[in-house]
């Protein structure tokens, strides 16, 4: 009863996994590739659950579904991507390549169809007295932090590095005034003439609107265009 | 009175009456009574979503010296009924260049995220929870970052300006505050020491205390991180009206419109129930067991229903202080706040939970102090230990404060007056000449 149970969950979730992966390809719309991409990523979380790895298929929803489909979404938004247009297909040789490649995953997947039988049965679980804690929140976090220790600290080194760099990259520098500058003599914070200097209020006294406009840093331009 | 007692005598009220329907008990266990819960839960919440408008309107109302309602029944109390049935017959609104399909889907999303939550909250002891799963904290966490899409999807589906800047703010501040808001919540696991709801009430139940005493600045981070991660004033700039006429569902209205307002509503108790089940005890209360110890183990349950509920009205209540008492904060103040100050706290947080955990784990045995009574099921202390732990706790505050203000000293976000710029003109011909000092002076 259970096992028949098991297998219907199996395959809804397989089909919905594999439906909505055809759907992200198929879809001419970017933002409905990206919702089938969160439904991947359910029915994924889904068949972990299935087999016993209650804090992967939680990740999986909060990390993928919930994260980073939410920056892709608001990435697609914020750019306002298009609908994709037919246009002829340029680049012809790509069609025998894909269809290269789709046979080499196939091959792949009958190879493991019909070879996995020959492989030594894994302990079953119900031969053992004790369930099994394989996928369980304790077992991972004991797993990370004593074994994978290692790897666990290079891996959040490079992503502190990313970020580090994502940083720098948008680093504000200090306000600078657009293209106006107020008529007459003036007193200007240090951070207006240098932006090196953020944060920095020392006044710095310009008499005219040319000296000002010279320290500054605009062009004559900038300075008539009002 | 002693025949209202013998009512609840049972281990199970309902399930008595379910016997005598003639229904086996796995029926009643694993089809019955989670159906019953649902719909209870259900029902509860519309009702509170219901009459969480005529609670705000009366709280506004009073803080401002008015009435509020007062028309449809007694002191307006049918006023929320005729809104409802207002919203029931309003006209189904789509705009012609709107994205059908995703603009009909993005209400149900949101209210199902908001809704499938409570699944796992633990309004009380034995039936008084829907399901117990040993992730109960990440499903809550996950499930409650998918809502975060229906609110893009509307934004975006809409195909209006003010919609879209509506979604674009919503989806940057719930990322934003997620992080904090995760981060907060590790303190009080490391003493409950499981992700289950049930287990962390347990653990606090075991150990007498609530967390808040050990966390307040947890608790704290959680609470502001969780008010951004609801859309609510201050933090309501997804759907600022003086900016965005009504943010992310400008465009909806009739029932789409209630069903983003029955999610927004809900998310606030998924966001005050979370609380009170890590901070404040759920539904633990001093001396309630003793009921359960004299038999009467529904009356128990249903009294551990209401404390959960009274806790969780305080703190809906703080949102409602909160809205009507502080002004919205401007976008940057809001990265900043999410930013530079609750993130640094929670990660503080983290460290100074983990000194004091094992602070005081070092100190037992130390000249016969004895700080630990068991670790087996949450962290279990003696009173010694309690009070270095407090201690430790408050002590948290004052290195939180101190550090915010060393990083942030700089800062002008919340300094109003620096703000200002300082331009003034002076009279040209007395002026100096200018000089720009170079930067490697000074």
């Amino acid at each position: 009863m259970s096992d028949i149970l098991t297998f219907i969950v199996f395959i809804l979730l397989a089909g919905l996994a594999i439906g909505s992966a055809l759907a992200m390809v198929a879809q001419r719309n970017p933002l409905y590739s990206a919702i089938s991409l969160i439904g991947v990523f359910g029915a994924l979380a889904g068949l972990y659950l299935t087999l016993a790895a209650p804090f992967i298929a939680a990740v999986q929803i909060i990390v993928y579904a919930g994260a980073i489909m939410v920056l892709v979404v608001f990435v697609i938004m914020l750019l306002n991507v298009e609908e994709e247009v037919r246009r002829p297909v340029r680049l012809r040789y790509l069609v025998p390549t894909a269809v290269l490649l789709a046979a080499v995953l196939f091959a792949e997947a009958a190879f493991i169809l019909f070879y996995v039988n020959d492989a030594p049965a894994p302990p079953s679980p119900l031969a053992t007295a004790e369930p099994s804690t394989t996928g369980l929140t304790a077992s991972i976090g004991t797993g990370l932090f004593t074994t994978y220790l290692l790897p666990f600290e290079i891996t959040s080194i490079l992503i502190l590095m990313a970020l580090v760099g994502a940083m720098t990259l948008a680093r504000r520098t200090a306000a600078r005034p657009q293209d106006l500058v107020v008529p007459g003599a003036q007193v200007l914070p240090l951070q207006m003439v240098e932006p090196a200097r953020v944060g920095d209020d020392t006044p710095v006294r310009s008499d005219t609107t040319a000296e000002a406009a010279r320290t500054l840093g605009l062009n004559e331009q900038e300075q008539t265009r009002e | 009175m002693a025949n209202l007692l013998a009512l609840f005598a049972p281990p199970n009220v309902i399930n008595e009456l379910l016997q005598r329907l003639s229904l086996s008990p796995e029926t009643i266990n694993y089809v019955v009574w989670p159906f019953i819960q649902i719909g209870a839960v259900v029902t509860a919440i519309a009702l509170w979503a219901l009459y969480a408008t005529y609670m705000e309107r009366k709280i506004s109302a009073f803080m401002q010296a008015r009435l509020g309602p007062m028309r449809v029944g007694p002191w307006g109390l049918l006023q929320p009924i005729a809104d409802a049935i207002k919203l029931l017959t309003k006209e189904d609104l789509r705009p012609d260049k709107a994205d059908p399909y995703i603009f009909f889907f993005a209400p149900f999303i949101s209210v199902a995220a908001a809704f499938i939550v409570f699944a796992v909250m633990p309004f009380g002891p034995d039936w008084g929870v829907i399901t117990d799963i040993n992730i109960g904290l990440l499903f809550v966490l996950s499930v409650s970052s998918v809502g975060v899409l229906a609110l893009i999807l509307a934004g975006w589906s809409s195909n209006s300006k003010y919609a879209l800047l509506g979604g674009l703010r919503s989806s940057a501040q719930m990322i934003s505050y997620e992080v904090s808001m995760g981060l907060a919540l590790i303190g009080a696991l490391m003493f409950a020491r499981t992700l289950s709801l049930s287990g962390i009430v347990q653990a606090q139940g075991l150990d007498s205390i609530w967390y808040i005493f050990y966390q307040p600045l947890g608790l704290v981070i959680f609470l502001v991180s969780g008010i951004a991660e609801n859309n609510r004033a201050p933090f309501d700039l997804p759907e600022a009206e003086s900016e965005l006429v009504a943010g992310f569902h400008t465009e909806y209205s009739g029932m789409r419109w209630s069903l983003f307002f029955m999610a927004e509503y809900a998310a606030m108790i998924v966001v005050s129930a979370m609380a009170t089940t890590l901070y404040l005890g759920g539904w633990y209360f001093p001396f309630l067991w003793r009921i359960d110890h004299a038999g009467y183990h529904s009356l128990f349950v249903l009294l551990s229903l209401v404390v959960f509920i009274a806790k969780m009205v305080v703190l809906l209540y703080i949102y409602f202080w909160l809205r009507w008492t502080f002004p919205r904060y401007r976008y940057d103040q809001l990265m900043d706040l999410g930013w530079k100050w609750m993130l640094p706290a929670a990660l503080l947080n983290i460290a100074l939970t983990a000194f004091a955990v094992f602070t005081v784990q070092a100190l037992d045995g130390w000249h016969g102090l004895k700080t630990i009574e068991s670790l087996t099921r949450g962290v279990n202390l003696t009173w010694q230990g309690k009070v270095i732990m407090v201690a430790f706790g408050i002590a948290g505050l004052f290195i939180a404060a101190a550090m915010l203000s060393a990083i942030n000293w700089r800062s002008r976000d919340f300094n109003l007056k620096k703000q200002r710029r300082q331009v003034r003109l002076v009279s040209p011909p007395q002026g100096q000449p200018a000089v720009a000092p170079a930067p490697s002076e000074s």
